[in-house]
Parts: C-alpha cells; structure tokens; sequence
C-alpha cells in the first residue's frame, strides 16, 4: 500500500447479541486498520462474524446486537459509542455506504426506482426536484442501466436481479460515500452477472476515490478484486495481509484449509477438501485457539491459550502459535507451500 | 385492464346468477303453504288456496317459474313480502333498512378504520413497549370476551354514566341514540384494524429494502411515513370495499342489542317466518355485495400497487 492513511480502523471491538436471555458472543476482540483507498476482503464461513463485525461501522445491527467492548475511530470519532439514530445518520449514506446481498428484496417494490435513489440524493446533496432527478439519471447511466431516462420511471419488478443490484449501488453510492460495504453482493446472483458486477464496483471505486470492503465466503471474488484479505473465524480476525500473502503464503490453519477447499485445486475425480466438524458454539467461552478441535495438526498449546498476532511481514499477520519461535519445527501442508505452482498449473 | 375489468364482471354476474337459480330452486322445494299470510292460511279454503296459486303461477312447470324469476329479477321486482310487512313490495322492506345499517356501518367503520390505523401505526413505533402492549391487550380483551359481555358494559356505562339513550329512536335525538351502537361496532373493528395494520406493519420493518432505506440515512420517522406505511396499507385496502359493502348488511347482535331497525336480523327473521321473497331477495343481495367488493378490492389493490397486473399480457410494459 503506497498510502497509509487509516480511514477506519476498529480496535478490540466486541460485539455480543442476546438471545432468549442467553449471551450470545459474536465477536471477540477484533482489531483492523481500513485504509483509504483500498479494496479489502474480509473472508470467512457462515456465522464466522464477518457480517456482523461490518454491519458494526454503520450501526446496522440487529436489535439485539450491540457492541461491548472497544472502539471503532472514523473520522476523529468513536463510532463503537454511538447510540442515537441521529448520530449514525451523520454516517449512514454521506461516509459509509452498503449494498446487499439479494437485489430481488433490497428494493421498495412499490416505488419507482428512480425516486428511490433521488430519496438518497435529495438528503445528502442538498439538491431538491429536478435537478435531484439530473443526478439519479447520471447515477443509472453510471452504473450500466441503459435508457436511464425510460428506467427512471420504472419499477423494480420490471428489472432483473443483475439490473437491480445495479440500481442498489446506484442507490449507495449516490452521495459518494468513503467507504463502500459490499455484503456478499454477487451471491443472490447469476454467476454470468457476477463478474459484470465485480467489475462496476471497481470502476466506481476509481471514479469515485471510495475505499470498498467486500463481504465474502468466495475466494473466486476475493482473487479478484481485493488488495487486502482478513479471514476471519468464530469471531476472530485470524489472519491479515495483503492478497497476495494470504494465498500465497498463508499460516493460519484454517486459511489453509479454506484454500484447501477451493475446487479449482482439486483432482479431477478425486473428493473435494472440506474442514470437517463445526464452527464453535458462540454461547460458551472458548478456550485456546477456536480452530483447534477442527485442526488435524493442532498443537497441545493450542488448546489451552490462545495465540497472539504474530508478524510474518510488516503488512501480514497471522493468529497461531506455529508462528512462535518457541514452536517446533514443521512443515506447512504441500498445497499451501506449493499453491502458486499449483494455481498456474490448474488454472492457466 | 378494461378487458380484464370486463372479464371480472361477467364472472360476477355467472356467479350472482348460480346463486339467485340455486335459491329460488331451494325454495320452491319448501311446501306452498308459506306463499299464503298467515291470517290466509285460516281462512282460505283448498280451492281458494289453488286458485290464488295458480294465479300467481306458482303450480306451473318450474321452468317457466324459474324464467319468470330471471325476467322480474332484471327487471328491479323481487315480489312481495307476505310475512313479515305482508303486501309490501321486498325492495321497499329492504329499503328502509339498508338506509338505516348503511348508515350506522358506514360511520362506524370510516372512525374504525381511522383510529385502528392509528393504533397500529403507534404499535409498530412502540413496538415491545408500553403502547404496543396496552394495544395487544385490547385486541386479545375485545376479541376473547364475549361481544355481548363487552356490548353490556357498554350499554350500562354509556347509559348509567354517560346519559346516552339506551334504545336507537327515529323520532328523537337520533343522532344521540347512535352513539351506543356505533360504539359497539366499532369496538371489535377497531381492534381489527389495529392488529392488522400492526402485523403488516412489522412484516415491512423486517424486509431488507428498509435497511437499504436506513443505510441511505433516511431516519425512523421518514423510513415509517415514505417507505412502510403505504406497503403495509396494500394487503389492508384489499378488503376495504368489501367491509364497506357488507356495513349495508347491519349487525345482527348490534341491531338487536339496540333495537336497531335495521338489516341485521332481517335474514334471520325473515328465514323464521318463511318469507320466501324477501329470503331468496337477501340472499341474491348479499351475494351481490360479496362479489361486487372482492371484485373492487382487486381493482384497487392494482391501482395501488404496479407489481399487480391482473390483465392477460396486453401490451404491458
């Protein structure tokens, strides 16, 4: 990264929902650095926490969710403490922004798209009428939607699922929001869309200077667009580091056995790779590293205490005691060592 | 649209049709003596009685019977009533009594739907709080207690208490004499209203696209009034023509509770005294009302909301 202005950066932030009176703990001490600029992808399975921890900067937890412990600075101000509507609305739209994962429900159904999208614009821009309906129009043309001046007027169930992810960012973006949040945004979609999507983002991303966070269990879409992967398990950032670093050299055991699993990496004819077990129970305390019970390889520490953040270069990080000098000496598995020999031969 | 209106309606008629044959076939299985009044049925001897009914063609085959009946029906004469006000004609004994249920239902359900909006809106906002629950607990008190145990306390604390008359009059203080009554229906339509205004209400509030709305910046209050309330008010309007419609058919228990002289008990009292005109007239009425308002509800639900397009592809885009 040739710029290391932090444009959000969240540090231990807890965040704990309750549940038929039981505490549900989501996330445990999360910490990282969003610099501005950059594409970064937070990676992990269902329920690992990864939505959960951005939906935190712009204060859309669910109601029963709520942040314990920590601070998350944007902007001189420490958004963890937020508590009123009227303070995350001098966030929600202007500074960050977000586009969801399924087009088919993100839409009023009974309003025309194009109002829903001068809604946005006529808050933030202070812009009203027809100069507000201007911009929309220069925001559908924007994002791909062809004959903006006919689709203005239109309604969403006359767009496809592709068309209205489209409108959605149109929506997002309209105010030229920092940051851009995208939750798993190619998921609800057919994979032919996926890539024409990927590709608005980005360009957005460079026409308007945004900074973009990508929610994703697709290590497909991460390859692609990220320049900054965390991958993230039962609450926890375990590993950081620029894209090239986590596919290439990665060191926590469960990146490794998400790479694992990817099928590109297979054999032909041979059973896919999965991380056999399941994530922990986010009800009871857990002890020593969360991955351990899942991991072929674990070490005894790893059951007892759990690992601090080691450096393996000044931007990568990893969460595991194989990292401690302390460790004894072993090998990584063959696939990760060997992955780019691999890729280039499967792949190309 | 228009093809598709015209399609509706000639269902409607097919269906008004069905019923008025079905009816008036049931009818006529009942023995002839109901055709005579009661004071006839003394003195009337067995070939005055075949006399009077072959004069009014009542021993013809029934086909013809039944032509007849299509024809006077189209042409607005349903009969006479022989029972209930004998010699009346049936439209006029209606009559009457539409103006006065029509009356009464039309103001009840215009406040009820008003307040039980109101109510559910409050709810919505209130969600989990003081207010929604108080709302919840009349709506669960209203709809569990027997109507006639509410309709009582109603009655001797409006009438105690309040000074209100106790007995609908046409004569005097007619407007006073409806407070009771239109109380009384308002209070289980109210609560109606509440509750679905509510549940339609909180089913938007979860849908992803108020989240979009919320991470857009709109705040509660503009999310509620631009976004939430016309949604939840699709599902509502449906059957607003249709409530409206049936308040020409009066309450039973009000109507008799108040002494209301009003369509509510007609059926029933008409059905005891076998009036068969006006019977068979009620019945091709109400089926009327019931096809007449499912029929509006649609067309408004399609003006309301665009996703509906209940014409067969016409050039729609």
């Amino acid at each position: 990264m040739e710029n290391k202005d932090i444009i959000l950066s969240a540090k231990d932030v807890e965040i704990e929902f309750s549940l038929r009176g039981k505490k549900l703990k989501a996330i445990r001490k999360c910490s990282l650095d969003i610099y501005r600029g950059e594409t970064l992808a937070i990676v992990g399975e269902s329920g690992s926490g990864k939505s959960v921890f951005t939906k935190s900067f712009i204060g859309m937890l669910d109601s029963n969710g709520y942040i314990t412990n920590g601070e998350i600075m944007c902007d001189g101000r420490d958004i963890a403490k937020f508590k009123t509507e009227k303070e995350w609305r001098t966030l929600r739209g202007k500074k960050i922004s977000m586009v969801m994962q399924d087009p088919m429900t993100s839409l009023n159904p009974l309003k025309k798209i194009g109002v829903q999208i001068k809604e946005a614009i006529e808050l933030h821009r202070g812009v009203k009428g027809a100069e507000a309906k201007d911009i929309a129009i220069e925001m559908l043309r924007k994002v791909g939607i062809p004959e903006p001046e006919r689709r203005y007027n239109q309604y969403p169930h006359e767009f496809s699922g592709g068309m209205r992810q489209r409108v959605v960012i149109a929506i997002a973006v309209s105010c030229n929001p920092e940051i851009l949040i995208c939750d798993e945004p190619t998921t609800a979609l057919d994979v032919t869309i996926q890539a024409q999507i990927l590709d608005l983002i980005r360009k957005l991303k460079e026409e308007l200077n945004m900074t973009v966070i990508y929610i994703t269990h697709d290590l497909g879409v991460v390859a692609n667009v990220a320049d900054r992967v965390a991958v993230m398990y039962a609450g926890q950032i375990v590993e950081y580091g620029l894209a090239e670093e986590i596919f290439f050299d990665a060191w926590h055991p469960y990146t490794w056995a998400l790479l694992s699993a990817l099928p590109q990496l297979g054999e032909k004819g041979e059973e896919l790779e999965a991380i056999e077990g399941t994530p922990p129970n986010l009800f009871v305390e857990i002890k020593g590293d969360a991955f351990a019970p899942r991991n072929k390889r674990a070490l005894a520490i790893d059951f007892v205490k759990e690992p601090p953040f080691f450096d393996i270069t000044e931007t990568h990080k990893a969460k595991t005691w194989y990292l401690d000098p302390r460790c004894p000496k072993f090998e990584r598995p063959s696939n990760i060592v060997n992955y780019r020999e691999i890729i280039r031969r499967k792949v190309y | 649209m228009v093809k598709y209106t015209l399609k509706r309606l000639l269902h409607g008629i097919i269906t008004v049709f069905i019923i008025a044959t079905v009816v008036f076939l049931l009818m006529r299985m009942l023995p002839t003596d109901y055709f005579f009044t009661e004071e006839q049925l003394m003195k009337f001897t067995d070939q005055q009685k075949e006399a009077a009914l072959n004069a009014a063609g009542l021993l013809d085959p029934i086909t013809e019977q039944l032509g007849r009946f299509y024809l006077n029906t189209v042409k607005g004469d349903f009969g006479i009533s022989r029972r209930l006000q004998a010699g009346q004609p049936v439209v006029k004994v209606i009559g009457q009594k539409v103006a006065i249920s029509t009356k009464l239902g039309v103001v009840a359900l215009s406040i009820s739907l008003v307040l039980g909006v109101i109510m559910g809106i409050i709810q919505t906002v209130k969600k989990d709080k003081i207010p929604d629950h108080i709302g919840t607990a009349y709506t669960v008190f209203v709809n569990s207690v027997p109507h006639l145990v509410s309709y009582s306390l109603i009655l001797a604390f409006g009438s105690r208490v309040l000074n209100f008359p106790a007995i609908y009059s046409s004569r005097s203080h007619t407007i006073l004499s409806c407070v009771l009554p239109v109380t009384c229906l308002c209070l289980t339509s109210i609560a109606g209203y509440g509750l679905w205004t509510r549940r339609y209400m909180v089913d938007e509030l979860n849908k992803d696209y108020i989240k979009l709305a919320k991470v857009k910046g709109l705040s509660s209050r503009q999310i509620m009034v631009k976004h939430i309330l016309k949604n939840a008010f699709v599902p509502l309007a449906q059957y607003l023509p249709l409530s409206f419609l049936e308040t020409i058919g009066g309450s039973l228990l009000v109507e008799r509770f108040f002494s209301v002289p009003g369509m509510g008990p007609l059926l029933t009292d008409a059905i005891n005294r076998y009036d068969l005109n006006v019977v068979q007239t009620l019945v091709i009425f109400y089926a009327v009302i019931g096809v007449l308002g499912v029929f509006l509800g649609d067309i408004l639900m399609m003006i309301i909301d665009p996703r509906i397009k209940l014409a067969d592809r016409e050039g729609v885009r």
